[in-house]
């Protein structure tokens, strides 16, 4: 089933393109993360697909509902987190969450039950009755992933969910979304690459409003591989790889100490051809291997390829 | 209309918590008190204030005036607050971002216009109720000679001329995010229509013109404003309906 459908999503406000062409096809239970650099369109792709902004062309559909168009269905069976939740500073963190359940009509012993399970989820039962005005910034995120849950939604949007929070608050927010994504497909925006790979597995690279490519987080790994293959032997190399330098299809042969100890690095041509002709070069070698890897890019490596040579088609 | 209770409750628990209901209803009382006991002191502060020698001839009050007298205080004072309570209403929302948090729940704009226009009335019906109640036993006490029917008349426009102010604001307020811009406009709709109610031929047309029609009841004028009335319910719809038609529009 798809949590989340777009086609030819599209914002301008004038002459800028805020959002462009966006389509996009989302599976249920899948952790998506939208990545891209401050103005990309992220905040606006996700005003678009929540209907908190009207489209200049296109349609959107969330959890088999259209957006937009006054349809009241679709927040009932979304939550979102804002990119700075802002919520009432008079009530206290237990007020606004009964307060949220009472707008999502849960009944009053359910929602009573589901706010103090949320509150204790975000570890914020003991400050339930403090007003949320004396929220440190970190409490206010926490709480408002508390919000955007009291209705089991079945899909969750949060717009930067992390980036306000210290390392210790980040990874907790972070440990929680992974536990969500078994039950609930999460939508989220990002520009911290890191906790984007950490727990999303779908990954879409937007930049200047326009979608530049969307895939699993191993299929970028394998469409933007390097082909760079790393190798270490307990003995020394440097004949090795002046072999290795006569070879065409192979390129920047090089012994490098990492951490202490040498390995042997090389870049292929093609790929394909030293997948099956290194492993015979080394045995030829007489070496003794204790490591060899075709080397996976990380997120990080992938965006700014992305970011400075576009995309791979 | 969905979601309307719960957004009602909550308004309700703002009023009371952040004091509005018991400020509004403050100065509407002193208003409600301070009409009789002007009037029906005023000789003798200013025979304490004047000269031994100086003779100052003031007509014995009546309870019309009592009346006028609050009806004046009420409807002017009545609608700078209706402006100051206002303004923030929806805009201040808009500028936070609580807006956010609240329409991302199934809710309808109209339920979110609906339950704050509701609970702000509300507020001034308190509030004037508790002064028109105030004015009406101290006229008793201190003047005498009360005429029920048209104070209650008088009571009923004031009410519909103020609600009609808070409806003006709530329109700019969901206009804009700023909300002294809001208040600043709707001050000013309020100010052009109470000068155009002043001019013969269109004044009769005017929402202010119920303020007029108050004071007449009193002195038994037989002066009836339909289309004011008429206007100004119209006019308060039309500016609810706006309100929650710009939020429903409005990229948040």
């Amino acid at each position: 089933m798809i949590a989340i459908s777009a086609k030819g999503l599209s914002k301008h406000y004038g002459n800028v393109k805020a959002l462009d062409n966006l389509n996009l096809e989302i599976p249920e239970n899948v952790g998506f993360g939208l990545l891209g650099p401050n103005g990309a369109g992220k905040t606006t792709a996700i005003k678009l697909l929540t209907g908190f902004a009207s489209p200049t062309s296109g349609e959107a559909w969330v959890a088999g509902e259209k957006v937009g168009e006054g349809n009241l269905a679709v927040q009932s069976k979304i939550g979102l987190l804002p990119d700075v939740p802002a919520f009432y500073e008079w009530m206290s963190g237990r007020d606004l969450m009964h307060f949220i359940g009472e707008l999502h009509g849960l009944p009053q012993a359910e929602n009573k039950k589901r706010t103090e399970k949320l509150l204790e989820l975000v570890e914020l039962k003991k400050d339930g009755n403090r007003r949320v005005g004396g929220y440190s910034r970190g409490m206010r995120q926490r709480l408002g992933i508390a919000q955007a849950l009291i209705n089991n939604p079945e899909v969750l949007f949060l717009d930067e969910p992390t980036s306000a929070l210290d390392p210790i608050g980040r990874r907790e927010v972070l440990n929680l979304i992974l536990r969500l994504r078994e039950n609930t497909t999460v939508f989220m925006s990002s520009h911290i690459l890191s906790d984007i790979e950490r727990v999303c597995n779908m990954v879409g690279i937007l930049n200047k409003g326009k979608l530049i490519t969307v895939d699993s987080v191993e299929g970028l790994q394998k469409k933007y591989a390097r082909s760079v293959f790393e190798m270490e032997f307990i003995e020394g190399a440097d004949a090795f790889v002046d072999s290795l330098k006569k070879i065409p299809w192979l390129v920047e042969p090089a012994l490098v100490t990492e951490n202490g100890s040498p390995k042997v690095t090389v870049r292929a041509v093609n790929a394909e051809r030293a997948r099956k002709e290194l492993p015979r070069l080394i045995t030829e070698s007489g070496l003794t291997l204790t490591r060899y890897e075709l080397t996976v890019p990380n997120i990080e490596e992938i965006f700014m390829e992305i970011m400075t040579n576009g995309d791979k088609k | 209309m969905k979601g309307f209770a719960p957004l009602f409750k909550k308004e309700i628990r703002e009023l009371l918590k952040l004091y509005r209901l018991i400020i509004v209803g403050s100065i509407f009382l002193f208003f409600g008190l301070s009409a009789p006991l002007t009037l029906k002191y005023l000789p003798d502060i200013l025979k304490m204030a004047g000269d031994q020698g100086m003779v100052i001839q003031l007509p014995v009050p009546t309870a019309a005036q009592s009346f006028a007298s609050y009806s004046g205080d009420i409807g002017q004072i009545g609608a700078l607050i209706a402006v100051l309570v206002t303004m923030g209403c929806i805009a201040n929302e808009l500028k936070s971002g609580t807006v956010v948090i609240t329409l991302s729940k199934p809710v309808s704009r109209s339920a979110f216009v609906g339950a704050k226009m509701l609970a702000v009335s509300l507020t001034f019906l308190v509030s004037l109720t508790i002064a028109s109640l105030v004015c009406l036993a101290y006229t008793v006490w201190l003047i005498q000679g009360t005429a029920i029917l048209p104070y209650l008349g008088l009571n009923l426009l004031l009410l519909l001329f103020l609600v009609f102010c808070l409806a003006v604001t709530m329109l700019f307020s969901s206009l804009y995010k700023s909300s002294l811009a809001a208040g600043g406009i709707a001050l000013g709709v309020i100010i052009v229509q109470g000068i155009f109610s002043a001019i013969p031929i269109i004044g009769k047309f005017m929402p202010g013109k119920l303020l007029s029609w108050g004071t007449d009841l009193l002195t038994r004028t037989n002066n009836q404003y339909w289309w004011a009335l008429g206007i100004t319910i119209t006019a308060t719809g039309i500016c609810l309906y706006l309100s929650q038609r710009f939020l429903k529009n409005r990229d948040l």
